[in-house]
């Protein structure tokens, strides 16, 4: 049986609707509901044509990765019925249902059910085989006679199509009483064999999706178990259960969740999550240790512990790697991640960070800290031609009361934290406009923020700083400075 | 551990440390360093650390604080690092909320393999980083190889098992055209070195080609406390430096 849906929804838009794409140059049509059908249009058509015609028409942008997750969840969904799903490209399912229609009520009923469930204006076939169902489902009128299906049902490209319709072959029907040797020489091997799959003379399999297991591994006991050790020791024989089973997958786990319930009924919780992906139990296990360590209150065994459960609900691929030639330094490399995972445990991830630079114009903007297992190792962007940058940023930046010889010049002396400062060498300004492109109101004047002017500036002390004027003169009523960095 | 041999043969001959560099003694890897400033200085500080060690190659560095104790609220500048030749992205920063948590984290990092250097800072007392605290750092640097630094803001000097204690200040930079600061100028004063002479003060300028800090040019040792030559060369009886000892 095939189900092939389109996009549009049931019936209840009064205007007709119609998705968009842009195809070379133009906006062309890239999906249409029943009522711009309808009013004569079709996908394929460009969008000045389909305005020309029907003026009322809604158009939506075509968001193709959206229509394929949400064919995704079809899929899932329709595992209700039966095991055997399988995504027919581009926008169908193919569900085998044989030996599973009586569960439902026969295949209308089963049929009815499934289209209830996929919510969308669907078009639906039965078939012998797949590509049998398939074709009546997308070329078929109400019979479910494949002779009578025309020979756009073959899928040829247009050329194949053109010269069929001139040999005045109309049907598949037409196509099957010539001999097929005939038709391969005239129309291409790929007619013979889509011919022959349609009417079942040749296999059309499919390929369903199978779901994938989760990995998971519990130990219930006949007697709880009260002592931590002891229940560290359970989880150590789940975790290298878990680790055989994601072994044979090629996966390793990013996230591992433990459930310890109580013989009072009482659940209990553990949860960590790695930089990497790991299935080394020595290694989750030390993880799994320190994070109990940081627990407010530890585990409280009660009157014992029934069961433990282990699950991995988060995987990623993770092949076994050959021991490279310099094992040292991938070791050094593997001691690092696993050092930032237990840091991160033991502190939260958000206290164990890395510098990572960001595409913004201000100062502080142009650099963010992110988690270290989220980042990710780029070489840092510099800039030849620019006055240097201080080794440390003051966050926020320090506001400081100046003297300044000329309103627009560099500071002669300024007070930071009670001290008065004299300026002995200064150089600037170096001008940082406010990032208006980021500003609601930013292009329209004084909608942009302030602009700084930055000055690197030496006391008498021999200390470097990195100071800005906030605003221009004769733009704000009132100038501050601030200091914004030091420099070696 | 050196031997009482004099302080410039102590200096790894590696390729990061040519004789041209600076003439005071480089940060041996495999020791705990403790470094001595102000809290205005602190940027300094941190050049010198970060640039006179074996964090100037390549390696993972993970920099640990407890910003709770910082009265000047900072953060590393990409861009700053950049320019004194270290790749961020070597960079973990490690925040903490007490220091026994940070002496505790930069103990774990210095006993992984891989970590080239531990940078921790501290401000004010740092009551919990004693002479047991300190040794069990250097045991942990001394099994892995790892560089230990311990950055002391507006701290007294407290006896630990570190190899050299510095102190460092900010010095008056030589000014570029219109009256520009000059590249990063530094003070650098020995306070004490296990196993060698302690007590030296270097003045130290920023060589922006060379990407390290230079001895100050035209500029011998600073005045101040004396400069004591190597006992060695002394009792190697060359008349040269008997003369300039007397004198």
């Amino acid at each position: 049986m095939g189900t092939s849906s389109d996009r549009s929804l049931d019936g209840v838009a009064p205007e007709p609707l119609a998705l968009v794409a842009r195809v070379g140059s133009a906006l062309r049509l890239a999906a249409v509901d029943r009522q711009a059908v309808e009013q004569g249009l079709a996908a394929g058509m460009t969008l000045a044509d389909a305005r020309a015609r029907c003026p009322t028409l809604v158009t939506r942008p075509a968001d193709p990765v959206a229509d394929a997750q949400a064919l995704d969840h079809l899929l899932e969904a329709m595992r209700h019925f039966t095991p055997m799903v399988a995504l027919d490209a581009p926008n169908g399912l193919i569900l085998d249902i044989s030996g599973c229609s009586h569960l439902f009520g026969g295949p209308k009923a089963l049929a009815q059910q499934a289209r209830a469930i996929a919510g969308y204006a669907s078009r639906h076939a039965f078939g012998p085989n797949a590509m049998a169902a398939r074709a009546l489902a997308r070329h078929g009128g109400s019979g479910g006679d494949v002779a009578a299906l025309p020979v756009a049902a073959l899928e040829l490209d247009d050329g194949g199509l053109a010269a069929l319709r001139r040999a005045g072959l109309r049907s598949i029907g037409d196509l099957a009483q010539r001999p097929m040797g005939m038709i391969a020489a005239r129309f291409g091997e790929q007619a013979v064999t889509r011919l022959r799959q349609i009417l079942g003379e040749a296999p059309s399999p499919i390929a369903p999706r199978r779901p994938s297991a989760p990995i998971r591994a519990e130990a219930r006991f006949p007697e709880p178990i009260a002592r931590t050790e002891d229940v560290m020791d359970v989880i150590e024989d789940l975790l290298d259960q878990a680790a055989r089973q994601m072994e044979a997958r090629k996966l390793g786990g990013r996230r591992f969740v433990i459930r310890l319930l109580r013989s009072d009924g009482a659940r209990q919780g553990l949860a960590i999550e790695t930089g990497q992906p790991v299935r080394d139990p020595a290694a989750v296990l030390r993880l799994l240790r320190e994070r109990i360590d940081t627990m407010a209150d530890p585990l409280d065994p009660g009157f014992g512990f029934d069961a433990v459960l282990l699950a991995v609900p988060r995987v990623e691929p993770l092949a076994e790697r050959q021991q490279a030639m310099d094992g040292e330094a991938q070791a050094a490399e593997e001691g690092i991640v696993a050092l930032v995972d237990r840091l991160g445990i033991r502190l939260g991830p958000d206290n164990v960070r890395r510098l990572q630079p960001c595409d913004r114009h201000l100062p502080e903007g142009a650099q963010r800290l992110l988690p270290a297992t989220q980042s990710r190792q780029q070489l840092w962007p510099t800039e030849e031609d620019r006055p240097p940058r201080p080794l440390l940023l003051f966050d926020p930046p320090q506001p400081v009361a100046v003297i300044a010889g000329v309103p627009d010049g560099p500071p002669q002396r300024f007070r930071w934290r009670d001290r008065l400062h004299e300026v002995r060498l200064a150089e600037g300004p170096e001008r940082i406009a406010a990032e208006w492109w980021r500003r609601r109101a930013g292009h329209q004047p004084g909608g942009a923020g302030k602009t700084r002017d930055y000055y690197r500036i030496e006391d008498s002390d021999g200390r470097r700083y990195w100071m800005f004027r906030h605003g221009l003169f004769g733009e704000e009523t009132e100038i501050r400075w601030y200091l914004h960095g030091l420099f070696a | 551990m050196t031997a009482n041999g004099p302080i410039s043969s102590a200096r790894p001959a590696g390729r990061h440390a040519p004789e041209a560099q600076a003439s005071c003694p480089a940060l041996e890897q495999g020791h705990l360093h403790e470094i001595h400033s102000q809290a205005e200085d602190r940027a300094a500080a941190l050049a010198f650390a970060l640039t006179q060690g074996p964090l100037a190659g390549a390696g993972a560095i993970f920099a640990l604080r407890t910003p709770r104790r910082q009265r000047l609220p900072t953060l590393f500048s990409g861009d700053g690092l950049a320019l004194l030749g270290i790749q961020p992205g070597r960079l973990t920063i490690v925040e903490t909320r007490t220091e026994v948590d940070m002496l505790r984290a930069g103990l774990e990092a210095a006993r992984c393999p891989g970590v080239v250097a531990v940078l921790m800072e501290s401000e004010g007392r740092f009551v919990d980083y004693d002479l047991t605290a300190s040794r069990r750092l250097v045991l942990a640097a001394e099994a892995s190889g790892a560089c230990i630094l311990l950055l002391r803001g507006d701290a007294e000097p407290r006896s630990s098992g570190a190899q050299t204690r510095w102190t460092i200040k900010s010095a008056p930079s030589v000014a570029l055209e219109a009256d520009a600061p000059g590249w990063p100028a530094i003070e650098a004063e020995l306070l004490r070195c296990r196993g060698g002479l302690a007590g030296g003060r270097w003045r130290l300028t920023w060589d922006n080609e060379g990407g390290c800090f230079r001895d100050a040019d035209g500029q011998a040792p600073l005045p101040g406390a004396v400069v004591p030559f190597s006992r060695l060369r002394t009792d190697a009886g060359d008349d040269g430096d008997e003369q300039r000892q007397v004198a």
